[in-house]
């Protein structure tokens, strides 16, 4: 019996033994097609492409620590990212790129050196992609404030522009770009074939810095920039040719919410979906000076009509919103605990919550 | 007698008279008792300024109450950034190691005890990892990026070997003048 037992038992291992082929490791994946509601979540390292649709996550670009924020650009296919590294993790030599990264593999593919004096901390408006799609600007401080040029068709630094008293990055037609001014004003750099500066002109004083400031938080609207105060005073800012066109400001906080202490607030605060014309604001209730404590409720506002429409109580105070541009949008809100919520931008049901680490920025793919 | 002569007169007495009294000096002082005493006097007059009675005439000392491991120290009403005070170094100090960043910027805090309004200099230090304990992000007067000069959300590493942002200490420039 013992010895019938032990052949039937060799006998079976040896049949499951023949039936379990050994896997091998298939080739890495790559990125399918971007679908809508596509967005990057940039943290300190990396920055993960996610669907809000599904919470599915697609990959990831490796970025620096004193990377300040990710530029795409979906018609070229590739990633853009400028960042400082030192050759011993926090010290020694620095070098800083400008890196393009492909959409394909979310690889680096290509390297610029760019002079040693880029912004670290995140700030969206630290780079941007110029209307041609062939130059993207950098900030840096040294402590003096520049714009430097990388043409990314050819991959290589242009030149570097000096904007004293004004920094930021808001591009417009034409290859230019605005910059939020120290003396209340806008100016415009326009940037000839080769991504030279051919012109510059500067606005009149439209705001006081040290009474009310504009954010140092543009958003694109279909048209041109909206300019929020921190008291909740709204610019659209447009350009034609070499002129610079802002609007008569109108308040996001009606004199009752004033009285109750309604200001906006946050880190990326604020979003705009272009074509329906809506902005989603974090509003918090405080006092002067608290221009980055975060939201507790998000208030939707109708830009055509100059009125909020909704509001939405949260029940962890939110920083950061991203609305995607699609015909059925969906809102992106990084609140207070790090976490990363999807909520249907139109009806505000809440859809979902995506795992990953704190989001620094998001932005829309 | 002209009033040159009562000159050299005068002039010749004075030497004659120093130069009898180095003689006497010499012949009773050994040169290291000479040196010593010379050495005794130069040590005292560099150490008069550092007694407390010179201290309080050059300068009058601010009067401060708080925990200056704690955001609501009164000197951080504009700081963001963590704290030296907790990294090892000081107010007004930075860490082992670390490297002070000449170049800063400034806020304006009213002392509680005093209810006087004083400039503070946020000072960043330099050349290490960020120090990950007590990070404070504290806006009063805070100002956006693009005016430097007032803004917090900016590491403030310039003119240092190394640029790396580790800490920020809070030094009393002046007192602010009144609004």
């Amino acid at each position: 019996m013992r010895v019938i037992t032990f052949l039937s038992l060799c006998l079976a291992f040896s049949i499951a033994d023949a039936q379990i082929q050994a896997q091998t490791m298939g080739p890495p994946e790559t990125m399918p097609a971007p679908g809508p509601n596509w967005f990057m979540s940039v943290t300190e390292d990396a920055g993960y492409v996610f669907d809000a649709s599904s919470g599915e996550m697609y990959g990831l670009i490796a970025i620096s620590g004193h990377t300040p924020a990710v530029q795409p650009s979906m018609a070229r296919r590739e990633f853009y990212a400028a960042a400082s590294y030192y050759s011993r993790g926090s010290y020694g030599e620095r070098t800083d790129l400008l890196t393009i990264h492909d959409f394909e593999n979310l690889s680096p593919v290509a390297e610029v050196d760019i002079p040693e004096k880029i912004l670290a901390l995140p700030f969206r408006g630290y780079i941007g992609l110029m209307s041609s799609g062939n130059f993207v600007g950098v900030a840096n401080m040294n402590p003096a404030q520049s714009v430097s040029i990388v043409n990314v068709e050819n991959r290589s630094f242009v030149t570097d522009i000096s904007t004293p008293g004004c920094g930021l990055i808001m591009p417009v037609d034409n290859d230019g770009f605005m910059s939020l001014c120290g003396d209340g004003t806008l100016q415009l750099i326009q940037l000839d074939d080769a991504g030279n500066e051919s012109n510059r002109v500067r606005s009149s004083p439209f705001f006081e810095i040290q009474e009310d400031p504009v954010y140092d938080r543009p958003r694109p609207t279909r048209s041109g920039w909206l300019l929020l105060s921190n008291a909740g005073k709204v610019f659209n800012v447009t350009t034609a040719g070499t002129r610079i066109d802002i609007s008569e400001p109108w308040s996001i906080v009606t004199a009752e919410d004033a009285a109750e202490g309604w200001y906006p607030g946050g880190t990326q605060f604020h979003t705009i979906h272009k074509e329906l014309e809506l902005m989603y604001v974090a509003m918090h209730q405080g006092e002067q000076y608290t221009h980055h404590e975060p939201g507790t409720e998000i208030w939707v506002f109708d830009l055509a009509e100059q009125r909020r429409v909704a509001s939405i109580e949260l029940e962890i105070p939110a920083a950061m919103l991203m609305v995607t541009q699609e015909e059925k949008p969906l809102l992106i809100v990084g609140n207070t605990d790090g976490e990363t919520h999807v909520y249907d931008a139109l009806t505000f049901v809440h859809q979902r919550m995506i795992e990953g680490p704190k989001a620094r920025l998001f932005e829309d793919l | 007698m002209n009033k040159n002569s009562i000159v050299d007169k005068t002039y010749y007495w004075i030497d004659e008279t120093a130069r009898n009294q180095a003689l006497r000096l010499a012949r009773t002082l050994s040169r290291r008792n000479f040196l010593s005493r010379l050495g005794m006097f130069l040590a005292g007059a560099a150490t008069l300024p550092l007694l407390p009675v010179s201290r309080a005439l050059s300068q009058e000392k601010v009067q401060e109450i708080g925990d200056p491991k704690s955001c609501d120290y009164w000197r951080y009403c504009a700081m963001g950034g963590a704290l030296c005070t907790c990294c090892g170094g000081s107010i007004t100090t930075c860490p082992p190691g670390s490297e002070t960043s000449p170049i800063t910027w400034v806020g304006t805090c009213r002392n509680p005890v005093d209810d006087r309004n004083y400039l503070m200099s946020y000072n960043d230090c330099c050349g290490k990892p960020v120090c990950r304990r007590c990070f404070c992000h504290n806006t009063e007067r805070d100002r956006p990026v693009y005016f430097p000069s007032n803004a917090g959300s900016i590491l403030w590493c310039f003119g240092t070997a190394e640029r790396t942002y580790h800490c920020t200490v809070a030094v009393v420039l002046s007192e602010a003048s009144t609004d």
